[in-house]
């Protein structure tokens, strides 16, 4: 046991520092306060992912043989620590390089691979989520959407919910059930699909959060290759727990909270507010809770560097992030006041940002139940 | 970056728990706090087999230090063992007769060991040095206390004696101290979810186990996710040589978990955890004291701020 960085990851973090400096626009905190789905950030992904490409970074933890460098998690860690505390210039593309590719990779077809790979590792595709449903929330094992064979064709139909990132994005990693006699787990089975299949239709759904954040996306009758069924089909569930295990821990929030505590504390000193007690210390208690959620997180990548099967501490990591962007976002309100009010502001921006953190990507009761038989071992109802 | 122990370690935590299987538990703290006593001959084991100056030790450092400190808190050893093996260590105050007792200067109540304690160690934030004071037992006179361990009186007289430790003495002093405190905690409060979670998994009421509650899961799971990240924290501090930063983080971090540890773990386990035959209070009574021992979570807090942001 010992938690020293490697040098040469501790450099890179100096490397991506320094390349975070020279490539983002000046006007980068106007784009990135509106979130990684917002047109403008998905456009400048493509740019700012090509940056990346081009140097060998944005896919560099991916191996070799798929246009990787085969570097350790922990490089990839750097990464996402910088990229998600700056405001995460990648978009939405950091679900690419963190689970789609690895998804695609372990389950593709070679003709998969190769269509889908090398996009995904020159930055220029986008892609979104296509879990939830209406009826299938937190109980993802609900989803109702189906894709009949036909042909060389699934025509599928049914709706997809809160979809993030959609309405710039190319393909949807899509959840379907495949076998219409099935139940839960079993009979689902996961599509590439091109976002521009004829029957996709996109709504947004207008929420306080900000603008193009969720969405809804119906399937009528759409007709998607056959070609584009990722793995063997009824064995969606299996490719989407190796995927899901990759996200939970995928953004590093904490990241982001820490860089935000940063600023809240420099503010507190411009005003004067450091010589209250009750300021200092609720700052404190927030670097505590990012730092519960770092240590948490590197736990959680210290057993993918090892090869090891996923484990709960990846549920404890998960909850640890969601609690720091909220514990942030709070105090961010508080020691604000009253400005934080308008639209667009510093307070308002990150709260907005952060307070989806809680139920995205799988609420966190789920994650508590998950921890209550995994990690602690108690017993069902 | 390494999270698991090496073999070096595994092999340290094994042979302690050898020497806890036989000389700690929590029927043996139960017995012990009945006299005020003091667990000499744990102390005596540790220390011969040399876990007491592992920090010192070739080979091994504060971490491993640590990581003892942790097992024998969450044996409820009846020990001062992180004051001995994390803070007069971490000070370089030499090989200091134990037990070793850690006070403010002004301390505003009972000291933990005081009543036994042969080293008295004095953060003097005022005269910003750190002092080493030779103690005959009995020169404090004990306390009775509720609070986990034997308590001691430290005269005032006595509190501004010793002999100074030198420049920037009491900075190092707060920060081992600090670090044991947090390590201390990360081992009680783990203790205090294993009984709790043991007992709630066989207790049965409304036809089930009461662990088999949502309601009661979610939150012992919060409990766990608060105890791994103070372990972690703790961890790592310890690794780093306790720097200012890292050990009030672990500290007020793990320090404010213990306040919801141990309302958690009695609340849910409901009338049983008050009660001297249920081992829970041997565990969570410490954490009030560990809590409150060297300011409290607020200076902890306040420490973290000035280090990472300056002060006003």
């Amino acid at each position: 046991m010992e938690f020293g960085w490697a040098d040469e990851d501790a450099r890179h973090r100096d490397e991506i520092l320094g390349f975070l400096d020279e490539v983002l626009p000046g006007d980068w905190e106007a784009i990135s306060k509106h979130g990684p789905g917002s047109d403008q950030q998905a456009a400048f992904s493509r740019t700012f992912c090509g940056e990346m490409a081009a140097r060998g970074w944005l896919t560099q933890h991916w191996p070799e043989a798929f246009g990787g460098r085969d570097a350790s998690p922990w490089r990839h860690a750097v990464v996402g620590e910088e990229m998600w505390a700056i405001g995460e210039p990648r978009g939405a593309q950091y679900m690419n390089v963190n689970w789609i590719g690895p998804a695609i990779m372990h389950f593709g077809s070679d003709a998969q691979k190769a269509e889908h790979l090398p996009r995904i590792s020159s930055g220029d595709v986008l892609w979104c989520q296509g879990f939830s449903e209406p009826e299938a929330g937190s109980d993802l094992a609900g989803l109702r959407t189906l894709a009949i064979r036909d042909g060389d064709d699934y025509v599928v139909n049914g709706t997809k919910i809160w979809t993030s990132y959609v309405d710039n994005a190319d393909f949807i990693f899509l959840l379907v059930r495949t076998d219409p006699d099935s139940r839960r787990h079993k009979g689902v089975s996961v599509l590439l699909c091109p976002v521009d299949s004829p029957g996709v239709e996109v709504r947004e759904i207008p929420s306080v959060v900000g603008a193009r954040y969720f969405h809804e996306v119906f399937f009528s009758d759409a007709r998607v290759p056959a070609s584009c069924l990722l793995g063997p089909e009824g064995e969606g569930w299996n490719v989407v727990n190796y995927a899901l295990q990759y996200e939970r821990v995928g953004a590093a929030r904490y990241a982001r909270a820490a860089r935000t505590l940063d600023r809240l504390a420099e503010i507190a000193r411009e005003r004067g507010l450091l010589s209250d007690p009750t300021v200092v210390e609720r700052l404190a208690e927030a670097r505590g809770v990012c730092e519960a959620a770092r240590v948490l997180t590197y736990r959680v990548i210290d057993e993918r560097a090892k090869g090891l099967p996923p484990s709960p501490h990846t549920q404890l990591a998960r909850v640890a992030g969601t609690r720091s962007d909220t514990v942030v976002a709070n105090l961010a309100l508080d020691l604000l006041g009253a400005e934080a009010f308008e639209y667009g502001s510093y307070g308002d921006a990150n709260f907005r940002l952060a307070m989806t953190a809680g139920v995205a990507v799988g609420a966190t009761e789920v994650q508590l139940n998950l921890i209550a038989s995994r990690f602690l071992g108690l017993p069902k109802l | 970056m390494d999270f698991e122990l090496d073999t070096d370690q595994q092999a340290i935590l094994d042979a302690v728990g050898v020497l806890l299987a036989q000389y700690a538990g929590p029927g043996r703290a139960i017995d012990l706090a009945a006299g005020d006593a003091y667990d000499f001959d744990l102390d005596a084991a540790l220390a011969d087999a040399g876990f007491t100056q592992v920090a010192a030790t070739r080979g091994t450092g504060p971490l491993e230090a640590a990581l003892v400190t942790e097992a024998v808190a969450a044996a409820g050893g009846m020990v001062s063992f992180g004051a001995a093996a994390l803070v007069a260590t971490g000070l370089g105050a030499g090989d200091l007769p134990g037990p070793i007792a850690i006070s403010e200067a002004r301390p505003p109540g009972p000291v933990r060991f005081a009543s036994h304690a042969r080293t008295l160690l004095v953060l003097d934030r005022k005269a910003d040095e750190a002092r080493v004071v030779a103690l005959e037992p009995g020169t404090c006179a004990a306390v009775r206390s509720s609070f986990g361990y034997p308590m001691g009186r430290v005269p005032d007289a006595l509190a501004r004696s010793g002999d100074a430790l030198g420049g920037g003495s009491a900075a190092r002093l707060a920060c081992w101290w600090r670090l044991a405190l947090a390590a201390e905690a990360t081992g009680t409060m783990a203790a205090c979810l294993d009984v709790t979670t043991r007992y709630l998994s066989q207790r049965r009421q409304f036809g089930q186990a009461i662990g088999s509650f949502q309601a009661v899961q979610h939150r012992l799971a919060e409990l766990a996710i608060q105890i791994e990240a103070s372990k972690w924290l703790a961890r790592e501090a310890a690794f780093q040589g306790a720097p200012a930063e890292g050990v009030a983080t672990a500290a007020s971090y793990a320090l404010a978990a213990a306040a919801q540890v141990f309302a958690e773990t009695h609340q849910l386990s409901g009338a049983i955890g008050f009660t001297r035959e249920h081992d829970l209070h041997v565990f969570s009574m410490r954490l009030q004291t560990l809590r409150i021992e060297h300011g409290g979570v607020g200076a902890h807090r306040r420490a973290l701020s000035a280090e990472r942001w300056g002060r006003a």
